[in-house]
């Protein structure tokens, strides 16, 4: 048994789907990560996944070709940020209720959407449809290195994307005015506002951001892997992108970290129960969601999160 | 002019409370008009559409029960949420609580399967309110210990449930007596040896919930009333043949929530820390015990959803046996306006769509899941409503927008605290 698990451990195979694995997760919670620090919660990124990927299969469907598929998603997901918005910044209600809400939404119109655009007057409810995909693009030169080259030089464009965005998230959170403005409407809205930033307008944008990355993160699923939807295709993605950031208190690098984590598990799962080994896969699934709990025991203090998490901003309130 | 005063008073407090109900109405009735756009859009007739959905729901002895198995679950949901929430206590931890109830009444039922039935209901309820209350200890300590948000501790906890839940419905529950290769491993696993996929044994039937009908037949009622006409026709309709005691322990929850949350000093301490922990101090209340108190009982309160589920309508537990109920116990709390009879009308309403989508579907061709865009709306409608609704009223403190109920002390609120 300890042979196998070494085997599968040692093979360049399981990198790449870690890689892979890693790459909606990473999109999505770099998006959620920045709506985060502006001080709202991010639980309703599942609903934007889904949205995301009916999206990507209506525009690549309809318009026959996936990169068309990738702006329909992106819109998608910024259709659900919107709505977060308006409910959560513009109306100030409860922000898990929202996303509650949202996310049972989602489920029914993703499906719904799906039925209605590719079901002709009539015909029975079409479940399956193949739609154009992505392609993975292999990078000249860097892909032919042994070993590093297939685990990190031949994905998805939206995989680079993904890790590209590590660095420009934390670059935009730390080093330019945007960020700043960012950080400070999170930590303290009453003193961001006096300074003349507008909370609710950084907000929104910010959620419209997390809705787009969400979106594509949706596609990578859709687009991306299957080339078709299925009902409730993120199953619970956008919840494991928000744990993540919960796992790496809310720093970009600590955040890739959490994403590896939960793709290296799920990748790791998948190839104890192919092999059929006798260690139970569920131990694998639920690791990475016990060292979050553990992070959050031990490391996270109550000044790790934004100060102003989770609750809204009304002007009259200075 | 006392009375003029009394009368004004009891005006303002019907005026709050109508608001209370008359926002979730217009929020359902929202939810439907929109809902009717897709209909329209998909090509059907939204009338037709409701109404099948309607019979589907209510048009028939059948689908009255199903609609009653639905909703039974997501009462004790809404009411773990509701008692959560009132107390400051944000449990959104309830869909693993309803997993572990209901895996520990398996448990019971299929280790003690020679024990009388009764004595398994019992001790089965006992163990699923004990086992939900357990999953909530944690996250009720961290947040009384360490300022820990409980919505990430119980969000995490959810996954460790449901992980343990699948591994032990692929563990074959063996007794030692039967098989050498018996480890301690098989006295915790579920699986139906006999069965090739992951599938628990059935619960003896002697311990399935008992039908309406069988409990009116029995000793007790029968001499209690005999030959009284009324309770001849009553014991004699069929309707009751088909539903359980579990809508009607629902009910029981209902206003037992309801007691201790409005007329108990533990429901006072409780709603005293939700609304204005600081004040609750100084009130003398101990917030931290409060604290994991209430989430004691909210967790304890979805364990018994997932008793309510295997003793009344499943008997057995197979993977996603009930999902996202837990998580609809946050919505139906909020249609219900956070008030444990409310929590009654909206499990209803949520119970019914379930029950009526099949029928939907079938009839005029709509796809179930606008069932699913149906209860989001009017969530989003009721929540909506309802922090719109306070903010005119200047009622919002500052921070926390949502503890609206009772930032003003209504009058048979004043319990004092002994």
């Amino acid at each position: 048994m300890l042979e196998q698990l070494w085997e599968i451990l040692l093979s360049v195979d399981f990198y790449v789907a870690i890689i892979r694995m890693t790459g909606p997760l990473l999109l999505a919670a770099m998006g959620g990560l920045i709506a985060e620090r502006t001080g709202v919660i991010t639980f309703s990124m599942e609903a934007m996944m889904l949205l995301g990927a009916v999206g990507g299969v209506i525009g690549s469907g309809v318009f026959g070709n996936a990169w068309i598929g990738l702006l329909t998603a992106v819109m998608g997901g910024m259709m659900v940020g919107l709505v977060f918005a308006l409910m959560a910044v513009t109306f100030g209600a409860n922000q898990i209720v929202t996303s509650v809400a949202l996310n049972i939404g989602a489920l029914g119109l993703s499906s719904l959407l799906f039925a209605m655009v590719f079901t002709a007057r009539g015909e029975a409810v079409r479940t399956t449809i193949t739609v154009p995909s992505l392609s993975e693009w292999r990078i000249p030169l860097l892909a032919d290195i042994p070993i590093i080259g297939p685990i990190f030089f031949h994905h998805l464009p939206l995989v680079y994307f993904a890790f590209l965005m590590v660095f420009v998230v934390w670059y935009v959170l730390f080093r330019t005015t945007w960020g700043l403005k960012i950080r400070a409407v999170g930590e303290h809205p009453q003193a961001a506002d006096t300074l003349g930033i507008r909370v609710a307008r950084v907000r929104y944008l910010a959620l419209l951001f997390t809705g787009a990355m969400a979106g594509l993160a949706g596609a990578f699923l859709s687009i991306g892997v299957l080339n078709t939807f299925q009902e409730n295709m993120a199953s619970g993605r956008g919840f494991i992108a928000y744990t993540a950031i919960v796992f790496g208190k809310w720093q970009p690098l600590g955040v890739l970290l959490g994403t590896l984590l939960f793709g290296a598990a799920d990748a790791l799962q998948l190839r104890i129960q192919a092999r059929g080994l006798p260690i139970p896969y569920q131990l694998m699934v639920a690791f990475p969601y016990l060292v979050t709990l553990l992070v959050l025991v031990f490391f996270v203090g109550k000044a790790t999160w934004p100060a102003s998490y989770g609750s809204p901003f009304a002007r009259e309130n200075k | 002019m006392k009375t003029a005063e009394s009368l004004q008073q009891t005006w303002r407090l019907f005026l709050s409370r109508s608001s209370n109900l008359l926002i979730p109405i217009l929020a359902i009735l929202g939810a439907f008009l929109i809902s009717g756009l897709l209909i329209i859009a998909w090509g059907s007739n939204p009338l037709e559409a409701y109404t099948a959905l309607w019979s589907g729901a209510f048009g028939s002895l059948a689908s009255i029960a199903t609609t009653l198995t639905r909703l039974t679950p997501l009462i004790f949901t809404g009411l773990a949420v509701t008692y959560g929430y009132r107390s400051g206590f944000f449990n959104i931890g309830a869909e693993g609580q309803l997993y572990l109830g209901a895996y520990s009444v398996v448990w019971i039922g299929v280790t003690f399967s020679d024990w009388p039935g009764w004595l398994i209901i019992l001790m089965g309820i006992l163990a699923a309110g004990l086992s939900g209350a357990f999953a909530a200890l944690l996250p009720g300590l961290l947040k009384a210990g360490r300022g820990i948000n409980e919505v990430l501790t119980t969000l995490l906890i959810n996954y460790l449930i449901i992980q343990f839940f699948e591994w032990g419905l692929r563990v074959d529950h063996v007794s030692k007596e039967l098989d050498q290769k018996w480890t301690i491993i098989n006295w915790i696993g579920l699986k139906d040896a006999a069965q090739p996929y992951p599938k628990s044994a059935l619960i003896p039937e002697s311990s399935w919930l008992p039908s309406l009908s069988s409990v009116l037949n029995s000793e007790f009622f029968t001499t209690l009333f005999g030959d009284a006409g009324w309770f001849q026709n009553l014991v004699s309709s069929p309707a009751l043949t088909r539903i359980t005691l579990a809508p009607v322990l629902g009910l029981v929850a209902i206003l037992v929530v309801y007691f201790i949350l409005f007329r108990t000093t533990v429901g006072f301490r409780a709603r005293a820390v939700g609304v204005n922990p600081e004040a609750a101090r100084y009130m003398g209340i101990d917030i931290n015990r409060t604290i994991v108190s209430s989430a004691l009982i909210s967790g304890a309160l979805a364990g018994l959803a997932g008793a309510m589920e295997i003793l009344g309508s499943q008997h057995r537990i197979i993977p996603n046996f009930l999902l996202n109920a837990g998580f609809e116990g946050i919505p139906v709390a909020m249609i219900g306006q956070l008030n444990p009879l409310g929590v009654g009308v909206s499990a209803l309403f949520f119970g019914a769509l379930r029950a009526g989508a099949n029928r939907m579907q079938i009839i005029s061709g709509v796809p179930t899941h606008l069932v699913f865009v149906i209860q989001a709306l009017a969530i989003l409608f009721a929540v909506a409503g309802t922090t719109i609704h306070l903010t005119k009223k200047k009622l919002r403190p500052r921070i926390e927008n949502h503890r609206h109920e009772n930032t003003q002390v209504s009058p048979e609120d004043k319990v004092t605290d002994a």
